[in-house]
């Protein structure tokens, strides 16, 4: 019954809390009003229905947020979260006569233990959303409280304006910046524990940026993949069973891919499908240990499991988290067992290899 | 290239709306506040059933094969999409319009205004340089001595900025921090030495060039005119009489657009008065006058029955409205870029503050549209340090846009543009640093403030919307330096560099009759005129600034109304000055 213009709303209202149900239809909604057939994207009426929230360097529950610009050229962003760095001051101002001395507050270490820093890539498909916007800005906190770490979230170009290796580069960029900041380096042998982590498109960039991470001397503790976006040219099961049940369709799929991918590529790109036809070999290279989410209800689960195994067969260390009854976004709102249980795995995953 | 190396600089600054659960109203689901949607808890089963209906109606819409949700995405206009409920409704409006009763009557009434209220703010900027210290370190200098200035020690203070001075010699001047510093170094220095209040100094036709300049230069202004000119339009749609208030005429760039506008307006222009309230030119030229001239020759020209009338005052609360002659009937648009937060007294002063009696009578005017641009700052702190501290780091991120502008543009008149500009700004931080009490008049405030402020005066949001969102972008697209954003923020739009908001506009109306409006006081009863040397000048060709000058370039006579006159004035030569 699954055509991919056929509106399947009881299935998917079933399995998730009704706030989130309206969340994430109405991201589908809207986007369905930003993707033009001709493969153009309504970007002003993208930043419009945005939802964003400012940086406050005021700390709110212990976390305190920054914006920087690390690359002029390409005006490349970054919003850095952090414990605060004043002790039991949520919502006070410290006094006025130590604001001079605030300024080098913000970039002083969090502790002089080691501590992680994750280098965080929103998702959205590589078109939607940015650092500032809302959800994202609340995973970010929620991944400083969770892991003591600093988070810094790349507010990378997105397609289809910037394809194909934009986002990867501004990744990188954004990586080889945190490897310059002595402040980030923590523990006695002064090292920058540095997870990238990253969510749909999100998490396609963190597998990437690993990738030219791999030659550059600079170690990955780890990546953390939710729901990564990966894709081929062929039709897998779950993506013709799934398709259009749960807020996401082969089309819209499709269009993201297009929009992104070189012109003339097909979705056997490595980009896309980094273990098919045209994929790198990792065997023997020192790839960052990975732990990998993936929800039972999202249609391009056959592509993230094949990923899995692809890293499995190349030898590198990977954690799959799969959970069954878990369609996209589950993760933004904190009001499911799954939500709860997957932030407990990232944090065991970031502990144990900071 | 810029003025800061790769390696930063940074702006993070004021916003709690990430943890907004904590102060949104009981009743509005908290975790989606979080992700930005207001929606009440007890909403949310209609929400979602609206939603699905408007998939169905969109994939209706498109006739089932190819999707093509073109129209809600051009056409529609979107109003605060924070307003899921509402949102909803419209956009089934769109594709449905026989449709049984909204969730929400839209657009509705903004009950939050009152509930976000100004968090403890923190303007930071971190900037860190890679090649020298001594920005970090001027910063340092710079907040030490505003520091010793608020506690008194002006010894110390002085010897801070000696220090400063030293080490603006070692640094550039040309761009960046020092060039900021060197400005802010400059307005301390008259604060501790100048031996009388240093009043704003220069004519007002002095700071018309210097505004001209900064109009040139960045798009600030631009963005402010053309916002305010959008929602104007789309409040006059529909009425044949309206009049624009605008509070500060300058040299009336923002008419010409409107003007044009409304020309081009489907079932043909209405007819247009304009009122423009300006200083009085000390010279014997009427510079309102001229420039309503201009106007009605455009207005002319494109077949837009205008009439002009300029008044006269130094101050915004000299303006009374019955100057402002506005007739039954007509729409009334009241037009504020800039103007309102000389209007504010210090936070901390007791009684009212002129902001509150003008507000009054704009609201009983029954404005259609008040459309209100700001500087986004917090510079009306009482405490000295907070407010140098704020003003700092708001120019800096100012010049740094600015900077950026000229090293795209290479023409010399986009280098003269920027070099005047930065002495317009150089006005606003000698202000804000070296006045006190009456005499300080940048007294800006934050959007949060100022929706505060006008829902109290009883006036009603009007959402800006995605038209507008979008001709402001692309607007910014003419411009080189691309660190420019524009953001919606609950039906508000604010103008920023680099993540940090600037300029914020926003829009109100008061025209609803079952409003509570609250009565313009009737301590206004304007006891005096002034006349001035206008009157005495028995040249006919210098009408005084009550004409009204017709579009077809004839003067009419202004009729004789109840107001005084000075006592040798003829019918020709009466003049309205607010002194």
């Amino acid at each position: 019954m699954a055509g991919s213009n056929e509106v399947n709303v009881n299935e998917s209202k079933r399995v998730v809390p009704l706030n989130t149900w309206v969340l994430i239809s109405n991201f589908k909604l809207k986007y369905n009003m930003l993707r033009r057939p001709d493969g153009t994207f309504n970007r002003h009426l993208a930043e419009f229905l945005d939802r964003k929230v400012s940086a406050n360097a005021t700390p709110v529950n212990g976390v305190l947020s920054f914006d920087l610009l690390i690359d002029r050229p390409t005006s490349l962003l970054v919003r850095i979260y952090r414990p605060s760095p004043f002790p039991d001051t949520d919502n006070t101002e410290p006094s006025t006569s130590s604001m001079s001395s605030l300024l080098t507050d913000l970039i002083q270490p969090p502790s002089s233990d080691p501590f992680p820093v994750i280098v965080f890539f929103h998702g959205g498909s590589f078109a939607h959303s940015s650092a500032n916007t809302a959800i994202y800005d609340s995973l970010c906190r929620r991944f400083v409280s969770l892991c003591n770490a600093v988070v810094i979230s790349v507010n990378y170009r997105r397609s289809p304006e910037y394809r194909y290796p934009c986002a990867y580069d501004d990744g990188w960029t954004a990586l080889k910046w945190a490897s310059t900041q002595p402040w980030l380096h923590s523990g006695k042998d002064s090292k920058l524990r540095v997870f990238l982590a990253g969510d749909s498109s999100g998490g396609n960039i963190a597998h990437h940026v690993g990738l030219r991470a791999i030659e550059s001397g600079i170690t990955i503790s780890g990546n953390i993949l939710l729901n990564p976006m990966f894709g081929g040219q062929a039709r897998t099961e779950s993506e013709k069973r799934l398709d259009g049940k749960y807020f996401v369709t082969i089309q819209d799929r499709d269009w993201y891919w297009k929009a992104f991918l070189p012109e003339g590529a097909d979705r056997d790109h490595p980009a896309c499908n980094p273990f098919g036809p045209n994929g790198n070999d990792l065997k023997g290279l020192p790839f960052p240990r990975s732990i990998v989410v993936v929800a039972g209800l999202d249609l391009v689960q056959d592509w993230q499991l094949a990923y899995v195994d692809g890293l499995k067969k190349a030898g590198q260390d990977v954690k799959l988290v799969y959970r069954e009854q878990a369609t996209i976004g589950f993760y933004l709102l904190p009001n499911t067992d799954h939500f709860y249980e997957v932030m407990e795995e990232i944090k065991g995953f970031v502990s144990s290899n900071c | 290239m810029g003025p800061y190396p790769c390696g930063s600089a940074a702006v993070g600054w004021e916003g709690v709306r990430s943890e907004v659960q904590c102060t949104a109203a009981p009743d509005i689901d908290g975790l989606l506040a979080g992700a930005g949607y207001r929606v009440r808890s007890s909403d949310l089963c209609q929400v979602a059933q609206r939603l699905e209906r408007l998939e169905s109606a969109m994939v209706y819409s498109s006739g089932g094969g190819h999707v093509d949700y073109d129209h809600l995405a051009s056409d529609a206009v979107h109003y605060n999409p924070s307003d899921l409920a509402s949102w909803v409704d419209s956009m089934l409006s769109e594709l449905t319009p026989a449709d049984p009763g909204p969730v929400r009557q839209a657009p509705a009434p903004d009950g939050w205004v009152d509930q976000i209220y100004p968090q403890p703010q923190r303007a930071v900027a971190a900037r860190m340089e890679e090649e020298e210290d001594s920005g970090i370190r001027l910063v340092h200098l710079l907040m030490s001595s505003a520091e010793a200035i608020q506690r008194g020690d002006a010894a110390l203070s002085g010897s801070l900025i000696d220090e400063m001075r030293l080490l603006l010699t070692r640094v550039n001047t040309g761009f960046g921090i020092g060039k900021v510093a060197g400005y802010f170094v400059d307005a301390l220095t008259r604060r501790l030495y100048s031996v009388s209040s240093p009043a704003a100094s220069g004519s007002p036709a002095e700071y018309e060039i210097l505004y001209h300049h900064f109009y040139e230069a960045s798009p600030y202004l631009k963005f402010a005119h053309f916002t305010a000119n959008q929602a104007i339009l789309e409040a006059f749609d529909g009425h044949d009489r309206v009049h624009v208030i605008d509070f500060s005429l300058m040299h009336g760039l923002q008419w010409p657009a409107l003007i044009q506008a409304l020309a081009l307006r489907p079932g043909g222009p209405p007819s247009l008065r304009l009122t423009g309230i300006g200083p009085p030119s000390p010279d014997g030229r009427d510079s309102l006058r001229e420039i309503g001239l201009r106007l009605a020759e455009l207005a002319r020209s494109v077949r837009v029955r205008f009439a002009f009338r300029g008044v006269a005052a130094n101050r915004l609360d000299d303006v009374r409205p019955w100057m402002l002659q506005v007739a039954p009937g007509e729409a009334v648009a009241v037009n504020s870029v800039m103007q309102l937060h000389r209007l504010l007294t210090d936070p901390d002063s007791p009684g009212p503050a002129p902001i509150d009696s003008v507000l009054s009578w704009i609201h009983g005017l029954r404005p259609k549209i008040v459309t209100v641009v700001e500087q986004e700052a917090d510079h009306n702190k009482p405490g000295f340090l907070d407010r140098f501290t704020e003003a700092l780091f708001y120019y800096s991120t100012m010049f740094d846009s600015l900077e950026a502008g000229r090293a795209n543009g290479s023409a010399a008149q986009q280098q003269q543009a920027t070099a005047v500009a930065e002495v317009y700004l150089q006005r606003e931080i000698r202000d804000i640093v070296c006045c006190e009490g009456p005499n300080r008049a940048e007294r800006h405030e934050l959007l949060v403030r100022w929706r505060a402020r006008m829902g109290q005066t009883g006036f009603k949001p009007v959402h800006l919307g995605s038209n507008a969102f979008k001709q402001a972008s692309m607007l910014l697209t003419l411009f080189s330096g691309e660190g420019y954003c524009v953001e919606e923020v609950d039906g508000c739009l604010t103008l920023g560099w680099h993540s940090r908001p600037l300029i914020a506009a926003s829009a109100w109306r008061a025209d609803d009759l079952e409003d509570n409006a609250r009565p313009v006081p009737d301590n206004f009863i304007f006891s005096s005129i002034s006349s001035t040397s206008n009157t005495n000048d028995s040249n006919n060709n210098n009408h005084n600034n009550n004409d009204i000058i017709n579009s077809n370039g004839s003067m009419l006579r202004r009729n004789s109304n109840n107001n005084s006159r000075s006592s040798d004035s003829s019918s020709q030569q009466e003049s309205i000055h607010g002194m």
